[in-house]
């Protein structure tokens, strides 16, 4: 089990995020375990690409066909994390939004959509 | 709900979830142990294909370029979304101004030494010169349009250290910001477009593709890498504006 | 024959522009710009759906064609589904673009943009053969609509909606990408067709994990219950042009989502599995909480919201069925309930723009000079109801045909929706019995979205509610339509033909000859319509019934706790999703090992 322990480390983050955004009792506290949820995805993903002894897949001073790590996974993450800052910031925007307007930041003062 | 409930509710569910990842886990590759052929075929093909180092930049701009676009026009709709979110109201400005400015409240701190001030100042011409060259130097080793236009983003905020918000303010509240994010996001589907007009398919690299090695190498991956640079750092400096707009107009207001 | 990737470029080109621009273009010109990119959307979209009935065409991207069994780009497959859903986004967002003509409050010109973006990942999303940019694609679309949604945020109340409906939709995305990067593990493929033949046969733990958290990310966006709470409330944040993508487009793109993965992915794995079920359980019980959710709202936008969580569930249910007649009937039915929920949202929205509200109680007997509006909203009704002559008759004809049972539930959920809608249309437009109950919940009301009152409905206004409504009717007449759906249907679920599409470049496709639909069909759809209207009449003249004869009153103080469940509290809604995730993964885990 320790082997795949960054794998059980992905689902632990994964599990605090959710348990953070449904404990929350500050709107930006919210947002930030929605990054901690994110964050998650990236320690699987990487960890699924990593391979023990490989190099960094950049041939500027290694030869092509040298053993190396996943490129693919590397790719995909890397664009997700500049991207998902700037939905982090949409969120936040969000939030800056409802204290201008309901002057407060927690969750449970914002329940104007009761059923 | 009342939060005991919701806790429990929680607790419940996340038994189910963790279990069934851990259970997904596994029966995974072990870590270290990669073997998919995706990543290995790429990494083999890339250098002679595109004659490009990076492969994750490849990757990134040309093998899977269709996603990028998409995620690059995610960052225009977050961008255009906080925009839309924190835009003035004439009653809001109106309020301000009657309820008048508390000038002392950004006046109380120390004044900064003179030292922070001259050499964060010299900085922000040093990161701008970075932020270039790493976005431009994408297809021969880590770097490329995202990790580029988020570093000249956030030269400015060196500026705001150095409390010289004038041209901080005047910087980031430009006119034609908005016109070159619009002009990076447009650019990378342009690009695009282009291959169409050599009867090739969407985002084909069409541009010649030069030494490996040398910077203008790999056709269309570093034109669509500026592109995205460009995007980048004037997304990242609206949406700073955007935060920062009340603190600044107060800002100037106290200098006045 | 144009590129299929200008369906995704040029909205995206337009937006760019349209953003940049935005200070110095007026705003006529603006909005004749964004009509004409959705009209080029709709004529080349309609132009690649017949193309594909004759072939399935698969367009590669940067010309990165496969290498023996391995795709190393990214593809589109242009099957009839995909773009048939193509072309019914770019219709609703042409007529949505229509509606918000001129009057519509753009934000600082704003929601152009985004409208465009919106329709560009919508369209990519229903094409997309890859599993990475299908998640791309529904992220683009989730932020687009999270960004629409900051339109009316200058009111205090629609911030908790607008920020629910992007919590939630975020934590699905995730998930999403969670079970992805778990199929990328063990196969090292992101390909849609490349994966169903990497893991066909094997339901391990791990394709089974897999599959719990991509079926949860796709059923968030869905809508289905217990992960439906953020639509309600993203439904009474959005304006009326941005609300009829969610329900018409949005939501049912959800469900295809699921679909597509699971005809491609996993139908080779669970084969000789009772897997499905999951759906017919999720589907029966989103069906019918959500019918019973919608006769309790007095807000017409929530109100339509809770039915299209209804008539989604009963798309998933369809869809759990897993034979030829029920996918015939789910894509009929998906098409039918688009337009008809668009109408019913232009029509609301016109309430909006007189009135200044959506609230029924509120609106009582104010309808009775919007003669238009009037007989698009009833006819609208009757069409949810499933009542003969609406597209959604047919497609519950031939759900139905195989499976007797599920005529119960599309009984009640069209008696409850239907009868809502016709409800509310009896008080508003008729003035008939009681304004309705004058509790808490009637007060929820909502902000006007257009720069200023009229008295006149321009002719921008009543023409998309018109073209809706009409043409769910005009579509039940049309028996190609017909036909070609039911040959889409089938084509859909054969993944053969699928990978060997995207393998070949291109597979023949062949027309079905439907059978007719059997004439008692129409008597059964007649009985819902009849249903639907008793039961919106029980409502309006509830006061005047013995109180012996009320007892079905008696279920609102039971209904009361559930409804409380809508809390507004985004940790109410995750709580939930995780218990619906977890359940999924159980119910995944015991029928599919």
């Amino acid at each position: 089990m320790l082997a795949n322990l960054p794998y059980y480390v992905a689902a632990w983050l994964f599990l605090c995020g959710l348990y953070g955004i449904v404990r929350s009792r500050h709107l930006v506290h919210t947002v930030i375990s929605l990054t901690v949820l994110q964050s998650s995805t990236y320690v699987l993903l990487l960890a699924i690409g990593f391979r023990k002894g490989g190099y960094a897949p950049i041939f500027a001073d290694i030869a092509p066909g040298v053993i190396t790590v996943d490129p693919v996974v590397q790719a995909l993450m890397l664009t997700d994390v500049v991207v998902e800052v700037t939905v982090v910031a949409l969120l936040l925007a969000m939030v800056v939004k409802a204290f201008e307007k309901g002057g407060t930041t927690r969750p449970d003062d914002l329940r104007f959509m009761r059923g | 709900m009342t939060e005991k409930r919701r806790l429990l509710l929680f607790f419940a569910g996340a038994i189910g979830v963790a279990s069934v990842y851990c259970a997904g886990i596994r029966n995974m590759p072990p870590f270290g142990h990669y073997r998919g052929p995706y990543g290995d075929v790429i990494a083999r093909l890339a250098v002679y294909e595109r004659h490009t180092t990076d492969t994750v930049n490849a990757i990134t701009y040309d093998y899977r370029g269709f996603d990028t676009l998409g995620e690059e026009f995610i960052l225009f709709s977050a961008v255009t979304g906080v925009m839309l979110l924190l835009r003035p109201e004439t009653q809001e400005r109106r309020r301000r101004e009657t309820e008048g400015e508390n000038p002392e409240s950004f006046r109380d701190r120390a004044a900064l030494s003179e030292t922070v001030q001259v050499f964060t100042t010299g900085m922000f011409g040093f990161a701008v010169l970075f932020g270039i060259y790493i976005g431009t130097h994408g297809q021969l080793t880590p770097g490329g349009g995202f990790q580029g236009g988020v570093i000249i983003a956030a030269a400015p905020m060196l500026l705001y250290v150095a409390e010289n918000t004038d041209a901080f303010r005047r910087i980031l509240s430009h006119p034609l910001m908005e016109f070159f994010e619009a002009l990076g996001a447009a650019g990378y589907a342009v690009v695009g477009l282009v291959a169409l007009a050599f009867s090739a398919p969407f985002l084909t690299n069409v541009l010649p593709l030069g030494k490996t090695g040398d910077v203008f190498s790999s056709g269309t991956i570093a034109v669509i890498s500026a592109c995205v640079g460009v995007e980048v750092g004037a997304g990242f400096m609206l949406v700073t504006y955007e935060y920062l707009r009340e603190i600044l107009s107060r800002e100037k207001n106290t200098e006045d | 024959m144009l590129s299929p990737a200008l369906l995704v470029a040029i909205p995206l080109i337009a937006a760019a522009l349209l953003g940049g621009l935005r200070k110095l273009l007026p705003r006529l010109l603006t909005d004749v710009l964004a009509l004409l990119t959705a009209l080029f959307n709709l004529v080349l979209a309609s132009l690649w759906t017949l193309h594909a009935l004759h072939r399935t065409q698969v367009y590669w991207f940067g010309g990165w064609y496969p290498r023996g069994h391995m795709a190393l780009g990214i593809g589109f497959v242009m099957d009839v589904a995909g773009c048939g859903l193509a072309t019914l986004t770019a219709f609703l967002a042409t007529l949505a673009l229509l509606f918000s003509f001129r009057y519509t409050d753009s934000g600082g010109d704003h929601y152009h943009p985004l409208m465009l973006v919106f329709l560009a990942a919508m369209s990519g999303f229903a094409l997309t053969g890859d599993l990475f940019n299908l998640f791309v694609f529904f992220e683009l679309m989730s932020t687009a609509a999270f960004a629409l949604c900051g339109l009316k945020t200058q009111e205090p109340s629609p911030l908790a909606g607008a920020f629910n409906f992007a919590v939630t939709n975020t934590v699905a995305a995730f998930m999403m990408l969670t079970g992805i990067a778990l199929l990328y593990s063990t196969t090292g493929a992101l390909n849609l067709a490349q994966l169903g033949l990497l893991l066909a046969g094997r339901h391990d733990r791990l394709v089974l994990a897999a599959f719990a958290f991509l079926m949860t990310g796709f059923l968030v966006k869905a809508a289905t219950v217990p992960f439906h709470f953020w639509l309600p409330d993203a439904h009474a944040v959005a304006p009326t042009s941005v609300c009829v993508l969610f329900s018409g487009v949005m939501v049912p793109m959800g469900l295809f989502g699921a679909m597509r993965v699971y005809a491609t992915i996993f139908q080779g794995c669970f084969a000789g599995t009772h897997v499905s079920w999951i759906f017919i359980a999720f589907g029966s019980l989103s069906a019918l909480w959500g019918g019973i959710m919608c006769f309790a709202e007095h807000h017409l936008k929530r109100l339509l919201a809770f039915s299209t969580v209804s008539h989604t569930g009963l798309m998933l249910l369809a869809f759990g069925l897993w034979t030829k007649t029920a996918m015939a009937g789910l894509l009929l039915y998906l098409v039918g309930h688009a337009l008809v929920k668009a109408g019913l949202f232009f029509c609301a929205g016109i309430l909006l723009h007189r009135f200044r509200s959506v609230s029924e109680p509120w609106l009582f007997g104010k309808g009775r000079a919007l003669r238009r509006t009037r007989i698009l909203w009833i006819l609208g009704g009757f069409g949810l109801a499933a009542a003969p002559g609406f597209a959604l008759a047919i497609g519950e004809s031939y759900i139905s045909a195989g499976a007797g049972w599920t005529e119960w539930i599309f009984l009640a959920v069209g008696a409850l929706t239907g009868g809502a809608v016709l409800r509310a249309g009896l008080r508003i437009f008729f003035g008939l019995g009681d304004a309705g109950p004058t509790d808490e919940s009637a007060k929820v009301d909502e902000a006007p979205e257009t720069l200023k009152e009229s008295h006149q409905i321009n002719w921008f206004l009543w023409t998309p509610a018109l073209a809706c409504i009409a043409g769910s009717i005009a579509l039940t007449f049309w028996p190609e339509y017909t036909n070609a759906v039911h040959s889409a249907a089938i084509r859909f679920m054969d993944f053969g033909s699928y990978a060997h599409a995207v393998y070949q470049q291109f597979t023949p496709a062949s027309m079905v000859r439907a059978a007719a639909i059997p004439g008692k069909d129409w008597l059964l759809a007649g009985v819902h319509a009849f249903l639907a209207l008793g039961l919106a009449l029980w409502a309006v003249y509830r006061r005047r019934i013995p109180r012996a004869l009320r007892w079905p009153s008696h279920i609102e103080g039971p209904l009361r706790p559930f409804r409380a469940l809508q809390s507004g509290y985004p940790g109410d809604y995750v709580a939930w999703l995780t218990v619906g995730s977890a359940a999924l993964g159980a119910a995944a885990f015991w029928l599919g090992h």
